[in-house]
């Protein structure tokens, strides 16, 4: 066990340093940089008053080096903590994205809630009944969340709630509760705005799950034990939930470390169109730009995430999955 | 049956007759050892059947995959017909007519059924609000004209003709689902981009499938440190949120190029973003099945790495990978168009339902003008029945289930 | 030597009579009769301050000569605008226009903070600036200032280093500056520079003063050695010269510690999603009624995506909003108008043409470059736009077709010059094209280039807007009447801009000149080969900018002759010469169509809260010259307390009449 822990560890450094020059190359792929689009833009609309100050700007952060110097001064910048400097926001890139974590994680955890509340009913209904009428219904109305294009839906969505319910369009609160303390108008104002983001991103994942749960249920279902149980007699919900269910939400403990990291970057389309504060329109922007340091560091913070999930949600496999520890972490 | 006869049994009142046979019936008919292994007609059809044949009959078990399969199939046969089928060419535009609602088609005439028509539009300007008032006028009938010469299209771009399904009477017009900004027939176009938004998804499935099948067999057959390294590499490409590399890989699609190779180099991006899923199941399934006996049997008899993996490994799934490749294309499809709202998507002339989305993507479309954002139903449409015939195909895809 | 003072709009003072050289500049409004206002009244925001003794009262927190405006309002109220990213907090000092000298609605320049200028002969410029007058922290605003920044800030080669800017060095010559007395200043150069005083004026002017005694403690020369490594430490920047750089956002706006003499003052800290603006309590101007301006109390911009800003606008989240809506919204705009209780007004925004296409003279390709050199092609080209149909088609008919020149509001205007060669003239068109030479044609009709392929222009534009494309969809169909193929590339814009500039690209398009209001007291540069962003002859322009190190001397004849126009122009202080060397420039410029232009004067949806008082029913809406809402004096806009009917009196500010 030890020794597939210090195994994985290991392997982690190298998988970052090789995604860090991967996000390297990405961002610097368009040509030019953040400088030279800024400055173009700013000459397309005659406002020509700080063109010296961004010059500036450009030769004290070495833009002017070669592409690998530039990697490695953000690189070993990274190694210290210090994630770098945004010039889009003209402020360090921790500041810009701090902010933004907190909302980030409310809308992608409630937005994973109302995913896991939706598909597991259809899932195990649809397992129970394959092939009956309302089965087919059922995942129908699954999937519709996947197949519509969610920057659509979610204009219309904010159309129709600003027509009907008066809420004020995008944004996950009304404007005047956005500096003021906690209070419970404002939390009321955030549910108001929340389950526009929350339906549109969390739709389009309740298809998978319902897949994937009706699958596995359905192969635990066939399997001798089930069958064992239910002709001695066993009630069927109760043979339902307390074996088959249990096998079948193996894979969902082990996907939860990569799937906060889908949700924060599948919600981005989604936020855009609704100008959510939180760290998709961000990315964007960022990218759009090429703030170099803001993209890379925060999808660098991205990856890594991604990277430690796996490494945790292999080692809780490991440890509920008797099977898996006495093979020592061969994966499947 | 019919050579059954009954034998009746002895009396048995005295005791030493007690061991005789009792009432019994005797098959007349001649000995025939294969009697037992003999089938009727229809089991000797499902016992020779290929797996192919049986994935097919369990498919067709499947009433939901079926219907989807039907209408994947008409709207693939209908995008190598587009130029015929679309009333209008694709960039055909009428300043007179922009923004104009749809027009329904009417079989009745006061109670009568006639020839289908549809109603023109009387056309008003109203400058105060800047707004263009189409309003249906009932006396103005306009009936549809079937098999008929409309606007000039090269088909396939290669061969120049100009025979319709159905066009506008003369001086009429034909706006089924309205027109866009610059008096464009909706309809028409949605038909030409199915052309693109389809496609995209075959090819782009088509060079997962490649780089998944390839990548995917190299780490599962060789094992070691080949698949380690494999392994890794996956988890970085996999750890990536897709949207910065669709972004960087679209802005390097040089300037200079053609829509057309625009396009493919879009297939190529959306190819190259999902085939992490199929390598994986590629290499686990190898590496279970090359500890079997017919593998062995191969590489005693001397065949390359390539043919093992191609010729025997590969067939034994082929047809789970073929669900997971139909199940592959709706995603396509939407990255597509999620491309085209960044506005990364395929460059005009061409059109394809992700373009008319994007170009359908502000306010005024919403509250205004609708019926633009028709094309949202076709890609629910082609979405839905991908899935659904993908699940289909996945459990038929294990006969044996 | 004549010399002329500029004064404001207020209280008649002396003026010597001129002879000879009229000035440019001359005093605007009429006078407020007499002596001045009556007694003056407490703001209302500051009364508490006042009485508890934190603020000092309004009579000493305005200058002894305060500039006196004639207009009545209600001080009070907060007004709300929608804006798209941080950094558009920059805007505030667009709107907010309190300039040197500034620009009154009829687009004449005028002293604002200033009390006078005295021109000389156009080159020396003597600044008076008022008595008492403080800075938004209640410091005392002094010629100090402009030295601190003159000698300081814009001498000092690790804060500028590329040196004093542009405008401030004609041919060169850098300007004298001295200071008379602590309220007097002045620049002098021995050639006449008619770029000063307009750049002073520029919604993004060039700030020749700054805060001196916030900014000293963050300068080498006079802060503390390590109080000053402390402070850069702690702003995680890399030297005292980015901090004071960072911190000197005179025009940037994101410091809320900065002094200003802004109407409204930053009070958020970035990051934010919503920016606060309180009123500058030590402001200069003050109404006939004894009011302390600014009317409005407070501005708040709130942050949201561009996209969805014209449906936020249109459910009532905005109480003044132009950025970020277009002509196309405005349907929707005046659909929602009653229910979320504001009005929409159409303004005329300012470029010569909307959409206009640039013939690269400098571009790589010999063949193409013999042809759009050659005037006849150029001229055909433009004969086979359909510039009716464009206007029909995405304006409404409402914009002003014409070439990429002048706009009839200008006073320089002629119709000859935006009618020439703009009329609708396939006839026309193809039988210039057959006199130059082009008379053989391929398949489907598409004429050949003399070496024998088919005449397809590629056109390259940035998509920044997104009536580029349909726009050149229009145009395709009708060159290929004339037997044109036009095929329309859409790219970055980094690299839209190399491509052009690099001579890869043949012909681009992009919006048409930026001044169509142009008066003989406007830099004509947009005209002649001053510039590396003017996309017809980039090379050449770069050759100007950079003295000859770079780029190509003009070789058409007609080129040079506008940039020896230009120079003329430049050269000299009279406004007579300026307005003489204007229409010649014109002339060439109408006939050589060196930009095919399309469609100008198009309109802007403003719009603007019922309660929104003192704002001009029409309007002009233009970056250079206008800054946006900046020549209306947003200062000035007032809000009716109570909620309810539309304004019946559009505007009975400074502008009621517009050009």
């Amino acid at each position: 066990m030890l020794s597939y822990i210090v195994h994985r560890i290991l392997i982690m450094v190298p998988t970052l340093i090789a995604i860090s020059i991967v996000i390297f190359t990405i961002i610097n792929l368009p040509p030019g940089n953040y400088f030279t689009t800024y400055i173009a833009e700013l000459q397309g609309s005659g406002e020509t008053a700080d063109l010296a100050k961004i010059q500036f700007l450009e030769k004290e952060y070495g833009f002017d080096r070669p592409l690998w110097q530039q990697y490695l001064y953000w690189a070993g910048g990274l190694l210290h903590g210090d994630l770098g400097y945004s010039f889009a926001y003209d402020l360090p890139v921790d500041k810009v994205v701090g902010d933004r974590m907190l909302l980030t994680a409310v809308v992608s955890i409630t937005t994973i809630i109302f995913t896991y509340l939706v598909a597991f009913p259809i899932g195990i209904y649809s397992a129970t009944h394959q092939y009956s009428i309302s089965d087919h219904l059922l995942t129908l109305l699954g999937f519709l969340g996947l197949a519509t294009p969610s920057f659509l839906l979610a204009l219309v969505l904010l159309y129709l709630a600003n027509v009907y319910f008066g809420i004020s369009i995008g944004g996950l609160m009304d404007p005047k509760y956005l500096d003021q303390p906690w209070s419970w108008p404002k939390v009321v104002s955030l549910m108001e705005h929340i389950w526009i983001p929350v339906i549109v991103i969390g739709s389009a994942g309740t298809a998978a799950m319902i897949r994937r749960l009706r699958a596995n249920l359905l192969d635990e279902l066939q399997k001798q034990y089930v069958v064992t149980a239910r002709a001695k007699g066993l009630h069927p919900l109760k043979a339902l939930f307390k074996y088959p269910l249990r096998m079948a939400l193996n894979p969902f403990i082990s996907d939860i470390g990569s799937l906060l990291p889908q949700v924060i970057s599948g919600a981005a389309i989604v936020s855009v169109v609704m100008s959510l504060p939180t760290t998709g329109p961000m990315l964007l922007s960022a990218l759009r730009s090429q703030d170099m340091y803001l993209a890379g560091s925060f999808l660098m913070f991205m990856a890594s995430l991604t990277v430690i999930g796996v490494f945790v949600s292999d080692l809780a496999l490991a440890l509920l999955d008797p099977r898996i520890r006495l093979q020592a972490g061969r994966r499947q | 049956m019919s050579d059954l006869t009954f034998v009746p049994g002895p009396p048995r009142d005295r005791a030493e007759d007690a061991a005789a046979p009792l009432p019994h019936f005797v098959s007349t008919a001649p000995y025939d050892p294969y009697a037992v292994e003999r089938m009727t007609p229809a089991q000797e059809r499902f016992y020779v059947a290929s797996q192919w044949r049986m994935v097919w009959w369990k498919l067709r078990r499947h009433r939901v995959a079926v219907v989807a399969g039907a209408i994947l199939l008409a709207m693939y046969v209908g995008i190598t017909i587009c130029e015929f089928l679309a009333p209008y060419g694709v960039d055909s535009r009428s300043t007179d007519f922009i923004y104009a609602p749809p027009q329904p088609v009417h079989i009745f005439y006061r109670g009568r059924l006639v020839a289908p028509y549809v109603l023109g539009f009387d056309y008003r300007l109203d400058m105060k609000r800047l707004e263009r008032i189409y309003t249906p006028n009932p006396k103005k009938r306009q009936t549809i004209r079937f098999f008929c010469h409309g606007d000039r299209y090269e088909f396939w771009n290669l061969f120049p003709g100009n025979l319709h399904l159905a066009c506008p009477a003369h001086g009429g017009q034909l706006f089924l689902l309205g027109t866009d900004r610059l008096g464009r027939d909706l309809m028409s176009r949605m038909i030409y981009g199915a052309r693109v938004s389809l496609t995209v998804g075959l090819i782009g499935v088509a060079v997962s499938l490649t780089l998944g099948i390839a990548i995917g067999g190299i780490a599962g057959y060789y094992g070691g440190w080949t698949d380690i390294l494999i392994q890794r590499a996956m988890e970085v490409i996999q750890s990536f949120p897709h949207l910065p590399l669709w972004m960087a890989l679209s802005a390097i699609l040089p300037v200079s190029w053609s829509p057309l190779l625009v396009y493919f180099g879009i297939t190529l991006i959306l190819g190259m973003i999902d085939w992490t899923h199929l390598a994986r199941a590629v290499r686990s399934k190898l590496l279970a099945l090359r500890e079997e006996d017919f593998c062995t049997a191969a590489v005693l008899m001397g065949a390359r790495p390539v043919r093992v993996i191609g010729r025997h490994l590969l067939p034994s799934f082929t047809s789970h990978l073929i669900a997971s490749a139909t199940l592959m294309i709706p995603g396509m499809i939407l990255g597509e168009t999620a491309l085209s709202f960044l506005g990364l998507g395929v460059r005009p002339p061409m059109t394809s339902w992700g373009v008319l989305l994007s170009d359908a993507q502000n306010i005024n479309v919403v509250a205004l003008y609708p019926w633009l954002l028709a094309p949202v139903g076709t890609v629910i449409l082609a979405v839905l029945a991908f899935n659904f015939f993908g699940d289909g195909l996945r459990d038929a895809a294990d006969p044996y289930h | 030597m004549s010399s002329n003072r500029l004064d404001p709009p207020g209280p008649p003072i002396t003026r010597r009579a001129f002879v000879g050289h009229s000035l440019l500049l001359s005093t605007v409004l009429s006078a407020v009769p007499g002596a001045a206002w009556a007694a003056l009244r407490e703001t209302p925001f500051f009364a508490d301050a006042v009485a508890g003794d934190k603020l000092p009262r309004v009579a000493d927190r305005i200058p002894a000569e305060p500039a006196i405006v004639d207009t009545t309002g209600k001080a009070g109220g907060e007004l709300r605008m929608l804006m798209a990213t941080p950094k558009d907090v920059r805007m505030m000092v667009v709107y907010g226009y309190a300039r040197l000298v500034g620009l009154t609605p009829s687009l004449k320049l005028a002293p604002d903070i200033l009390k006078a200028v005295d021109v000389e002969a156009g080159s020396v410029f003597t600044l008076h600036l008022r008595k008492g007058m403080r800075w938004s922290d209640g410091q005392p605003f002094t010629a100090e200032d402009f030295r601190y920044w003159f000698e300081d800030v814009a001498s000092n080669r690790h804060l500028s280093q590329s040196g004093l800017p542009v405008d401030l060095l004609p041919n060169g010559e850098k300007p004298r500056f001295e200071v008379l007395d602590e309220t007097t200043v002045r620049y002098s150069w021995s050639r006449p520079n008619p770029l000063f005083l307009p750049d002073i004026a520029g919604p993004d002017p060039l700030f020749i003063y700054c805060p001196s005694h916030y900014l000293k403690q963050f300068h080498q020369k006079y802060a503390d050695k390590d109080q000053l490594a402390a402070l850069v430490k702690k702003a995680r920047v890399r030297n005292w010269a980015a901090l004071h750089n960072k911190l000197d956002a005179m025009y940037k706006n994101d410091n809320p510690e900065l002094p200003s003499l802004q109407p409204w003052i930053l009070k958020t800290k970035p990051p934010a999603e919503r920016f606060i603006f309180e009123r500058n309590p030590y402001y200069y101007r003050v109404d006939k009624e004894g009011t302390q301006l600014p009317y409005i109390d407070r501005v708040i911009l709130s942050l949201a995506d561009s996209r969805i800003i014209p449906a936020k606008t249109a459910a009532g989240e905005t109480d003044l909003q132009a950025r970020y809506l277009s002509f196309d919204d405005y349907t929707f705009l005046r659909q929602s108008e009653d229910r979320n209780h504001f009005d929409v007004r159409l303004w005329r925004t300012g470029p010569g043409s909307q959409f206009a296409l640039y013939p690269n003279l400098n571009t790589g390709d010999a063949v193409w470059r013999g042809l759009l050199r050659d005037l006849r092609f150029r001229r055909a080209l433009s004969l086979a736009v359909n510039r009716h149909e464009i206007n029909q088609v995405i304006y409404f008919g409402l914009a002003i077709e014409g070439q990429n020149t002048i706009l009839p509001q200008s006073p320089l205007y002629r119709p000859a010059y935006r009618n020439a060669w703009a009329r609708y003239d396939l006839g026309e068109a193809n039988r210039l094209l057959d006199l130059v030479g082009l008379t053989q044609r391929g398949s489907d009709n598409v004429r050949l280039l003399p070496d024998g392929r088919p005449m397809e222009l590629i056109v390259e534009y940035s998509g920044e807007e997104p009536e580029e494309p349909d726009v050149l969809e229009l145009i395709r169909d009708s060159w290929l009447h004339i037997g044109i193929r036009l095929f329309s590339k859409p790219a970055q814009l980094t690299l839209f801009r190399r491509r052009v500039f690099s001579g890869e690209a043949l012909m681009a398009l992009d919006k048409g000149v930026e001044n169509g209001l142009a008066n003989a007291a406007s830099s004509p540069w947009e005209f002649a080969p001053t510039s590396q962003q003017e996309l017809e002859w980039p090379k050449w322009g770069q050759y100007y900018e950079t003295k000859g190190r770079a780029g190509e001397a003009p070789d058409l004849p007609s080129a040079v002759q506008l940039r020896d126009l230009f120079n003329q122009w430049l050269g000299t202080a009279s406004p007579d010469d300026q307005a003489a060397a204007w229409h010649q420039i014109l002339q060439i410029w109408a006939d050589e169509v060196f930009s095919i232009g399309t469609v100008g004067g198009v309109l802007q949806p403003v719009v603007v809260s019922d309660k929104l008082r003192n704002i001009p029913e029409k309007g002009i809406y233009n970056w250079d010259p206008g800054a946006f809402f900046g020549i209306y004096k947003p200062d000035q806009f007032w809000l009716e307390p109570e909620a309810g009917a539309k304004s019946a009196a559009a505007g009975t500010g400074p502008a009621a009449a517009t050009p």
